[in-house]
């Protein structure tokens, strides 16, 4: 598959990341990107189709008992809130242009 | 050693007072040349601590410790080296640092590291790099670069750092000193700020292998609060083990591609480890090449979904509010953070999109597999394999941190560890041009304890290299 990394891609990639370029790095990164997809196509060159994938090194995670602990109190959990109002977060619009 | 010190401490043949002033004047004095913490506490603070917890006893009773700064700290900051956290402070304690506490010991500062842990030098910290003290023109290595160098420098006797694809080995084999990658599974992720799940560990670092012993039986353990912990069956017996008959596996491909230099000092321990009467063998590791490219894809693709709670509401930077949610998150995320964390997360993004999905992200777990297999089929003939912990010597600050590609290929012999979930340690091999090189040891699953013992024996008695303190010319 010919990837091709062009400023279209990487306004797209800033769009799915949720990250706002600069000018200078988006041009950066649509050199850098360039590279690393080509180092990453290396492992074409393998024949994987009879091999398993492996997404976690464990086979299964420790389960606890599903009782209520204390959680931490609220002033505390919002302690790093910026902007809070009553005792909850204020956060960004989320509808509208 | 600790032990002694501890000891010392509670004895009075060390006052406090001597002990904390000792290690302020050493950090006041190099400290703004090394750049190895980013928080330092007040000294008032510490030595406070540092009387009230000798009296209270305990295995790290009075010892300082610096701890890397992406390890959640109750009450002091912790920036993960990140714009995005610069003034964050945990309301909790990390549960590594509830052990540690537990058991006497006092936080001295948090260390310097790449952003986020993204990096292989410690340059890409928002507080400026690290310098190597063995060499103030050479990086520390990373991303706990700041944890090594402060062990080299002699500020500390124990750090922890934290290890998604060399992150500890690489900064132990470049400062001198031990570090050890755990077990997957065997110490709490609880309060790490998370990258890489599935890679990462904290780890224990120090300038002996007993010092290393004793840090890592305190932090390993089961954890309620972390579900990837594992009950534990590790016999935390430490002793110097005898390297007679035990089979060593040289991963020779990997060995083939690190620097002349690195290879040569590593050829020469392995000669002595053979005289020794270790029973050598050369082998490979097979598809060595496909290791990094495979990792990077898995790193990456686990960071952009970690990093996507950054965005300035709960907590984080937070300068933006204009506009809707898109925006405000966007711009936020776009100046607080730094161009390898936004090459990271932009990649990552792009490898879990639809269509690349099963192109690279599949593919590199598939690799993982075909690695863990030829690892579990190695540790069937080999007690142990040994390759160089780094490729190459401890670049020059600028020198490879504008060619991703090239910084990449710094991991290549330690990636590998983290993806089959193996335990790995770097111990210092010698020197070239007065520049440290690491050897790794790497077991099968759980063998932690057993490289510990076989890293005791080949400091004491092949290489005599520990304890070292890196004569800082300014």
């Amino acid at each position: 598959m010919k990837i091709e990394v062009n400023e279209n891609l990487i306004k797209h990639l800033e769009n799915l990341s949720l990250i706002q370029l600069s000018q200078n790095e988006e041009k950066m990164l649509e050199n850098n990107i360039a590279n690393i997809i080509k180092f990453f196509e290396k492992i074409n060159e393998l024949d994987l189709s009879n091999v398993e994938p492996l997404f976690h090194p464990l086979p299964q995670g420790r389960l606890r008992k599903d009782t209520p602990r204390d959680p931490l109190d609220r002033e505390n959990a919002l302690k790093n809130v910026k902007r809070k109002e009553n005792g909850y977060i204020v956060g960004p619009r989320t509808y509208g242009e | 050693m600790i032990v002694e010190l501890v000891n010392d401490l509670k004895n009075k043949n060390l006052e406090a007072e001597e002990y904390v002033e000792r290690t302020y004047e050493k950090i006041g004095k190099y400290d703004k040349y090394t750049n190895a913490f980013i928080t330092i506490r007040s000294k008032e603070e510490v030595l406070r601590e540092v009387k009230e917890n000798i009296n209270k006893g305990g295995k790290l009773a009075g010892i300082l410790i610096a701890i890397k700064d992406n390890i959640s700290t109750k009450g002091i900051r912790t920036t993960c080296a990140s714009k995005m956290l610069e003034d964050y402070i945990p309301p909790y304690d990390a549960t590594v640092i509830e052990k540690l506490k537990k058991e006497g010991a006092v936080i001295v500062g948090k260390t310097n590291m790449d952003e986020f842990a993204m990096g292989s030098t410690t340059e890409t910290s928002y507080f400026g790099p690290t310098r190597n003290p063995w060499n103030l023109e050479r990086t520390p290595g990373g991303s706990s670069g700041g944890s090594g160098a402060a062990l080299a420098a002699g500020y500390v006797e124990l750090a922890l750092g934290s290890d998604t694809g060399g992150s500890i080995r690489a900064p132990a084999a470049y400062n001198a000193t031990f570090g050890l990658k755990p077990s997957y599974g065997t110490v709490s992720r609880f309060g790490l700020v998370a990258y890489a799940n599935s890679l990462e560990q904290i780890g224990p670092m120090a300038r002996n292998a007993e010092d290393l012993g004793l840090l890592f039986s305190i932090i390993a353990g089961p954890d309620d609060k972390d579900a990837t912990t594992i009950d534990l069956s590790l016999n935390f017996e430490f002793k110097e083990q005898n390297v007679k008959n035990v089979r060593i596996g040289v991963l020779s491909d990997i060995l083939e591609m690190s620097e002349k230099p690195v290879s040569g000092v590593i050829k020469d321990v392995i000669d002595k480890l053979s005289s020794e009467g270790a029973l050598i063998e050369d082998t490979k590791l097979g598809n060595a090449e496909y290791a990094l490219p495979a990792y990077y894809i898995i790193a990456m693709s686990e960071a952009s979904s970690n990093l996507a709670r950054y965005d300035g509401v709960r907590y984080g930077y937070s300068k933006y509010m204009e506009g809707n949610w898109r925006e405000v998150y966007a711009k936020n995320r776009g100046e607080a953070f730094g161009i390898e964390v936004k090459r990271r997360i932009l990649l990552g993004s792009f490898i879990l999109s639809a269509g690349y999905y099963e192109e690279f992200y599949l593919k590199a777990l598939k690799v993982r597999n075909l690695l863990k297999k030829s690892l579990d089929e190695l540790f069937k003939k080999y007690d142990i394999l040994v390759s160089p912990t780094m490729p190459i010597l401890p670049p020059k600050i600028g020198e490879v941190i504008n060619d991703p590609v090239r910084m990449y290929a710094m991991d290549l012999n330690t990636v590998i560890a983290n993806l089959a979930a193996i335990p790995a340690l770097s111990l210092p091999a010698g020197f070239y041009n007065d520049l440290p090189i690491g050897l790794q040891l790497m077991g099968k699953y759980l063998s932690d304890i057993y490289l510990i013992n076989i890293s005791s024996y080949i400091e004491r008695n092949v290489t005599k290299l520990y304890n070292l303190t890196a004569p800082i010319k300014i």
